[in-house]
Order: structure tokens, then C-alpha cells, then sequence
């Protein structure tokens, strides 16, 4: 497989360098627990290498663009020197990496400034992989074939996904072949893959609007509660049972959140959260602790069992 | 340090804005916080320069969701105005208080996380011990871009 040619389909071996960021591996690991099993029993092979902080558009990017830079071309020269394309695991991460990715590749000045700062510790950005998310990598029709292969059992709940605005805006930049003739980019997959393992994916007003998180993390954290507080409002109204998320940072706002909240307001009515991977972990047979559930501050036990899944 | 923001942004894509608002009406973040949202944003730096702007404290109030720019019918690039107007408003010492914490954390460890009895809590779920960051690169890549005029470390 040729790393320049994009994410690979179909026969040949998948391999990517798994790209974790700071929240998956010190806050959830059970999200890459489940992400490593997932990916063994579909066929996806992931080498571990020792990146940095991606590093986020959230902070880095506002106060100092070249450091945010400069930096993401260190992670994105790690993987070019192994001759791996880059999978990640966040909204936050793949929109850095791929933005600074699609910037260096265009931009001449930009790639000579970079090199000179990275020339010193042995790196140059050749600008020969791409990156990818976990959700884009399992979307692949022969990693779907293996899923539908592999299942064991559906989870017949209606779900509402919840992207992360990271993971496709700016659409230009993240998904410019996929656009419409407006140049919009509506993001479908996770609802897709979600259908194949039995669930429900429903609409919801407010979907692809932001969960809050960064408002709460760099100025306000009721601010950014309240953000979370109006699209749960519309998620309950469609009487969504679960929630799927492939970020960390939008888990946490769902799941820290609705605890937060519910200590303020005493009636509302709990929506367990899951990242990607637990789902279809589930799925693939493995049990909730394995997936990592076990952490989660939303409790979903019930929801589970009523399923028969324990 | 004033920079001018002007390298980093196309001035005369502004001149593109009919003040339709239809940003300010997607943003999640005025709707719950006293942000200036993008039409004021863009408004007062026509009318009064960037400078201003960059002194305001309402400038941070963003979810950098990017919508604003998603929605924008004259296709203004929104989201790099912000980028730079933030950029400047850090070097002259305008950054909230959490944004310069969770920058030094970055700068000093290579990580936006502080790990704490991590290799119990991975073994838990059954994970090897996280591959250290090398962080004398990121160091020396910081020292490099300067990093220090923006943020102590």
C-alpha cells in the first residue's frame, strides 16, 4: 500500500499509525480499548508511535498559530517516517492534523518555514500521507462486509449521533470531496454504520451544532452547560435512548454534563453517551466492561440489559 | 508586540460582508454568553480597525465551531479572522486565564492533559503503558516559534 494514495480500500492489509491524543489515552481509555479490539477483529492493523499533543484548534491554534503548526508537523512527520497514514481518534485531532497536513502540502512558505524549525531535530514534512478518523477508516466497504460478517448481536435503540463540529468544519478542508455543488458537507456515516449494527439512528434538531465543550473549557463552563442543556432538550424530544459520539471532549461534555445538570435540575431524564467503538464492540460481542462502560458517569446498565446485554 | 493582522487575513474580504447576520444567528455561543459574535466582529473591524477589537474580552467568547463561516453566503473565510484577531489579542495579553493555563500545561509536558497514576487506570482496561511524548523536541520547537512572547512557560 502506497501511503500517498489515502485511506486504502478493499483486500490489501490495512495499516494506519493510531493517533490518540491527550484525552482518549489519560481520561477514557476505555474508548481505545474498545477502538484496538474493534480494529483487531476487522482486520485494521495499528502501530503505536510517540506523538504529542495534536495540538488542539480549541487553544493552541487561537493564542499562537505557528507553535499550533509547527507542532502538528512534528506528529504528521512521525507517521510520514514510517510510511503510515494517520488514524485518529477525536474531532479535535483530526481537524488539526488534517488542516496543517492540507496547509503544509499547498502552501510553499508556510512548508519552508516549518522545516526550518524541524530541520534541527531531524524531521522534514514531505507532505506524503493523509489522515483519517476512526469512523472514515471503519466506513470502508470491506471493513463493513468484516462488521456485518462479524456481528453477533444488534442493539435495537434509537440512537442520536452527535458528530463534533471539529470533525468536519471547515467542510473545504476536511471533506473537499465530498462536498455538494453548495460546497456543504452533511455528514452521514456514524448514522449509517450504526443502522448495520441494529440501531435506530434518529434525527434531531440542533445536530450538528456544537455540544458546548470549548466554550466551557476556555471561558464559561455554565455557558457551555447550557449549550448541552438545549440540544438534549431536542435529543428527548425524539425520545433517543443512546447517544454515539467520536470525540472526547463532546463525551465529556454529554456525560460530565447531564451529571452537572441534573444536580441543578432535578427532573431531567439521563441520555447514556458511547463513543463509536463501544457501540460496535458491543456488537461484535464483547461485554460492556470491556468496551469500558463501566466508567462512564451516565450509567447504562439498564438501557443494556433491557436489550439483553450484560 | 502588535502584529498586524493584515499578513494573515485578506482585509478586503470583509468588504464582502452585507451584515446579514446570518452568523451571529447560528452562533451557539451568543446564545448563551456575551460573545460579540462574527457580524460585530467583522463590523467593528471595518469601522474601527482591528485594534479595538483585539482588546475586547468578548472576542474569546467562541465555541470555534466554525459555523459561522459553514453558513456565511459571501463565503468569508470567518474562521481564519478569528484565528488571527486571537492571535494578536494573546501578544498583547488579552487570553483567558484557563486558555494560558491549559497553554503552559502544552508547552511544558507536550500534552493538553496532566497524567496522573495513568499506567494503573490504562491497566484497568487492559493497556500497555502510553509511549512517552518526546518532549525536548517540543520544547525546542517552541523556543523556536517563540512561544514564550505569547505565553510564560
Amino acid at each position: 500500500m502506497g501511503p500517498s494514495n489515502g485511506p486504502v480500500d478493499d483486500k490489501e492489509a490495512m495499516k494506519y499509525a493510531i493517533y490518540l491524543g491527550c484525552a482518549i489515552p489519560i481520561k477514557y481509555p476505555g474508548f481505545e480499548a474498545a477502538t484496538r479490539n474493534v480494529c483487531q477483529r476487522l482486520g485494521i492493523d495499528l502501530v503505536d508511535l510517540p506523538f504529542a499533543c495534536c495540538p488542539p484548534p480549541t487553544s493552541l491554534k487561537m493564542v499562537h498559530y505557528d507553535s499550533w503548526l509547527a507542532l502538528a508537523a512534528l506528529n504528521l512527520c512521525m507517521a510520514e517516517e514510517a510510511g503510515l497514514n494517520l488514524m485518529t481518534l477525536c474531532s479535535g485531532c483530526v481537524n488539526t492534523l488534517k488542516e496543517a497536513n492540507h496547509t503544509l502540502k499547498k502552501s510553499d512558505s508556510k512548508r519552508r518555514k516549518v522545516n526550518r524549525i524541524l530541520e534541527e531535530q531531524n524531521h522534514h514534512f514531505k507532505g506524503t500521507i493523509e489522515v483519517t478518523h476512526i469512523l472514515d477508516v471503519l466506513y470502508q466497504d470491506s471493513v463493513i462486509e468484516k462488521l456485518i460478517k462479524e456481528k453477533v448481536r444488534e442493539l435495537p435503540l434509537k440512537v442520536g449521533c452527535h458528530y463534533g463540529c471539529h470533525y468536519f468544519r471547515p467542510p473545504k478542508v476536511m471533506y473537499p470531496e465530498e462536498l455538494s455543488e453548495s460546497e456543504s458537507y452533511v455528514p452521514v456515516k456514524m448514522d449509517h454504520l450504526l443502522s448495520i449494527i441494529g440501531m435506530e439512528p434518529t434525527e434531531y434538531s440542533r445536530k450538528f451544532l456544537c455540544c458546548g465543550s470549548p466554550l466551557g473549557a476556555n471561558s464559561d463552563q455554565d455557558a457551555g452547560y447550557a449549550i448541552v442543556k438545549e440540544k438534549l432538550r431536542h435529543i428527548r424530544e425524539r425520545d433517543i435512548e443512546a447517544l454515539s459520539v467520536i470525540c472526547p471532549s463532546c463525551f465529556e461534555q454529554f456525560d460530565m454534563g447531564q451529571i452537572a445538570l441534573s444536580r441543578k435540575f432535578k427532573d431531567l431524564v439521563k441520555v447514556p453517551t458511547f463513543y463509536l467503538t463501544q457501540l460496535i464492540g458491543l456488537s461484535l460481542g464483547m461485554s460492556p466492561k470491556e468496551v469500558g462502560l463501566d466508567v462512564h458517569r451516565v450509567k447504562s446498565k439498564k438501557l443494556l440489559e433491557g436489550i439483553g446485554i450484560s | 508586540m502588535t502584529v498586524k493582522i493584515w499578513n494573515f487575513f485578506p482585509r478586503e474580504a470583509l468588504y464582502e460582508c452585507y451584515q446579514c447576520a446570518r452568523c451571529t444567528g447560528s452562533c451557539p455561543a451568543i446564545e448563551v454568553a456575551p460573545a460579540l459574535g462574527p457580524r460585530e466582529t467583522i463590523l467593528k473591524c471595518l469601522n474601527l480597525g482591528h485594534d479595538e477589537i483585539v482588546e475586547d474580552e468578548r472576542l474569546w467568547v467562541c465555541c470555534t465551531c466554525n459555523v459561522c463561516e459553514d453558513r456565511c453566503p459571501q463565503k468569508i473565510p470567518i474562521s481564519d479572522l478569528l484565528v488571527a484577531l486571537r492571535n494578536s489579542a494573546a501578544r498583547r495579553g488579552n487570553i483567558p486565564d484557563k486558555l494560558e493555563i491549559a497553554i503552559e500545561l502544552l508547552a511544558k509536558t507536550g500534552r493538553s492533559m496532566i497524567v496522573h497514576q495513568l499506567d494503573e487506570m490504562r491497566a484497568h482496561h487492559g493497556l500497555a503503558p502510553l509511549l512517552p511524548v518526546p518532549i525536548d523536541e517540543v520544547r525546542e520547537i517552541f523556543k523556536k516559534t517563540r512561544l514564550d512572547e505569547v505565553v510564560e512557560f
